[in-house]
């Protein structure tokens, strides 16, 4: 009777939330599921064209091109971000001016806009007046100037630094956290067994912040294929497609060639490829013995 | 899954209710046609250049001689004003009067259904309706049906230079394209950039500059053809020759270094800080050169086209443009609310809008004299200019968004080195499948 009566107040209570999210995630998603099957302007009557769309997107090679830049961010994420985070968060975990200072320095892009973010670095890259170009002249090392953001080859390399300058404070924050948290006793416990530097890392430290690692690598791989604001604003996925992640590939072929049909298509597409991602990550987590 | 199957029923069952009452109150809206009413506007009006403020002037003003008429106005940039225009005409949720673009974007929203012909209201006012610059209304016309009329007049493209540069180092004002080649070998030499050019977003390369090189090369005819695909392909040589006279162009270093990677702005300041001889921008960069560029380079700034190509089939004495943008009117509009609507039309576009237009030191699509003691002396200048230059289509103003969006990438592959005949057969494949051929 009891726990009857708690679990109806248990959804009583979670109605609404479940209302709104369906609301505002599940329906849309269907919705956007649906118009992928059609070829329609946005404006106007719309024709049923079946999986047109989803063949063209496959046949596309700009969804390709979209696809593996979108993959460069997730693995220059995983493999920067986090490892960076952790490194600054073990060296920077005393508590005195010089630390709190570069503490604060390294979160404070966190606050800034990414409109913000994205301008300091097109003035770095900028090829006349950009500090980068201007610095590497002052070392003397003129052949190693190039034209940052607007090089299709290496356009989707430099903005790899700002992605992960922008973020690296996040994951500093939650690994500081994550290594405040290990009993000060363990600490006692291995410097008595005589552990300390690089060993104490491996036995004590990491193990005991893993999972918080984890969650930080879930984060990471999800936000990075949801990546669109600083790329958006730094080269609108130019030049010529160079840059494009899915979702500038999504929002320009909607709204910029006005294709809704052909932009829902890749929206699922976006949706298929997360879950896959998530689902499989989730899978090998899972997998292992727990300790 | 059982209870997913309710949660979704409820979101359902919420959804509908929810559409519900939007549909009732718009029922209850249009049915109050007594003596007040309410006009929402959405325009791109704004900044603070001398446009800007006097159309915002113009509505105040309306409001202020209108008191039982309420506008409801909202400006947004131009880029997101077009976005939102679009997300609700896929709404069918227009607003009662919006700023619109002539030609594409008046074409798809005849074809929604969203728009209400202006025929009547302009045939009331003849004196009026007669006094546009000839096809001005022509990018607003679809089957004898008027919708909106220009408040402006927006030629895409001109060569601003410096012509303190030019004495320097003694080149001439390039005529011809011989002349122009020589011209960039020159400034090249003496580390100054010929042409700035900020190309990140993608359409400037597109609009200023090759609309109307294409258009030397090709000819107006050509184009208009290869646009309704009706004898003639953009794979054509023509097409590809234009192409290789820009990819050229690059290839002689007309640009600065990385011009892909900076913005319509940053091309500007580098012209404002005289570290280039031209700049090839539209009629609209007149305002904010002659607010925010350095005395020294605005008072040694002229306006010229682009110069002749040898052997092309347009005209060399004309330069790309569109008429500017209209209001267009909400086909749901009625009774008081569509003579109030008419009323600010002709308060905008009308002729004492006109003046107040060309007034502000913008181009306008009707006949008015510019009194020249009260313009800037570059307005004065690019006014004159005007007088013996045509006007030739716009690439992005008659190709299809979808076709636009695959030229401008193009326009950037190119310059980066791509090839003429791959990128023309990707323009004309993206162009034949908008229109369904």
């Amino acid at each position: 009777m009891n726990t009857l009566r708690s679990r109806r107040f248990i959804i009583m209570g979670l109605l609404p939330a479940m209302l709104i999210y369906a609301l505002f995630v599940f329906v849309p998603v269907i919705w956007s599921a649906y118009y992928g099957f059609f070829n329609w302007s946005g404006i106007g009557a719309s024709s049923f064209i079946g999986l047109d769309n989803y063949v063209e997107i496959v046949h596309d090679p700009i969804f390709w091109r979209a696809l593996k830049n979108n993959f460069i961010f997730v693995g220059a994420a995983v493999l920067g971000q986090v490892p960076l985070a952790l490194i600054l968060a073990i060296l920077l975990s005393k508590n005195n001016f010089l630390q709190r200072f570069l503490r604060s320095a390294i979160f404070l892009p966190m606050v800034l806009s990414t409109v913000v973010i994205g301008m300091i670095w097109q003035y770095i890259y900028h090829p006349q007046i950009g500090i980068l170009n201007f610095f590497l002249d002052t070392l003397g090392l003129e052949s190693w100037k190039l034209q940052w953001l607007s090089d299709g080859k290496i356009a989707i390399f430099a903005l790899i630094p700002p992605l992960i300058w922008s973020f690296v404070g996040l994951y500093l924050i939650i690994f500081m956290s994550a290594l405040q948290n290990i009993p000060g006793e363990i600490h006692d416990a291995a410097q008595l067994d005589g552990a300390t530097g690089l060993r104490k890392l491996a036995s004590i430290s990491l193990p005991m912040i893993w999972g918080t690692v984890q969650v930080a690598l879930v984060l990471c791989i999800s936000g990075s294929l949801k990546s669109f604001d600083l790329v958006y604003i730094m080269t609108k996925g130019g030049p010529a497609h160079a840059t494009e992640l899915l979702a500038t590939y999504m929002y320009n072929s909607t709204f910029t060639s006005y294709r809704y049909g052909f932009g829902s298509a890749i929206s699922t597409t976006i949706v298929l490829i997360s879950l896959i991602l998530i689902g499989s990550s989730q899978w090998i987590t899972s997998r292992k013995p727990k300790q | 899954m059982k209870k997913f199957t309710k949660a979704a029923l409820a979101a359902a069952v919420s959804v509908f209710m929810l559409v519900g009452c939007s549909n009732q109150e718009a029922a209850n809206n249009e049915g109050s046609t007594g003596e007040k009413v309410t006009l929402t506007v959405w325009h791109n009006w704004t900044g603070q250049d001398a446009k800007s403020v006097t159309m915002r002037k113009l509505l105040a003003d309306f409001q202020t001689a209108h008191p039982e008429v309420t506008l409801e106005d909202e400006g947004l940039p131009t880029d997101g004003l077009k976005t939102r225009l679009r997300t609700v005409a896929a709404a069918d949720e227009m607003p009662d009067l919006f700023v619109m673009w002539p030609d594409a974007m008046t074409k798809e929203f005849q074809k929604g259904d969203l728009l209400q012909p202006i025929n009547e209201f302009l045939d009331s006012k003849p004196e009026w309706r007669d006094n546009f610059i000839p096809n001005a209304l022509d990018g607003y016309t679809i089957d004898d049906n008027i919708y909106s009329v220009p408040m402006n007049l927006a030629p895409t493209s001109f060569i601003f230079y410096n012509k303190l540069l030019f004495d320097q180092y003694k080149v001439a004002i390039p005529k011809t394209w011989d002349e122009l080649m020589t011209a960039i070998d020159t400034f090249n030499k003496n580390d100054i950039i010929p042409i700035a050019l900020g190309n990140k977003t993608n359409w400037v390369a597109q609009s200023t500059i090759f609309s109307t090189l294409a258009d030397r090369v090709t000819g107006s005819d050509w184009f208009l053809k290869a646009v309704n695909q009706d004898g003639a392909k953009f794979t054509d040589p023509e097409f590809v020759k234009a192409l290789t006279v820009l990819q050229d162009l690059g290839k002689a270093k007309a640009f600065q270094d990385g011009f892909n990677g900076i913005d319509e702005t940053q091309m500007m300041q580098l012209y404002f800080q005289g570290k280039s001889a031209m700049v090839i921008d539209g009629g609209w960069a007149l305002a904010n050169l002659v607010s925010n560029a350095p005395k020294e380079v605005l008072d040694n700034t002229h306006i010229t086209i682009i110069p002749s190509i040898t052997g092309g089939k347009g005209d060399a004495g004309s330069t790309a443009g569109v008429v500017g943008t209209g209001l267009g009117i909400s086909k749901k509009l009625t009774g008081a609310k569509k003579d109030a609507a008419m009323e600010l039309l002709y308060a905008l576009s009308g002729p004492d809008g006109q003046q107040a237009t060309l007034d502000s030191s913008t181009l306008i699509s009707y006949n008015l004299e510019l009194d020249p003691s009260k313009a800037n002396p570059l307005f004065v200048e690019l006014h004159e200019l005007m007088k013996n230059v045509k006007i030739s289509p716009v690439y992005d103003a008659k190709l299809s968004s979808a076709a636009v969006e695959v030229t401008n990438n193009g326009l950037q592959e190119l310059l980066m080195g791509g090839k003429p005949e791959d990128i023309a057969k990707k323009i004309q494949d993206a162009q034949a499948k908008a229109l369904g051929k």
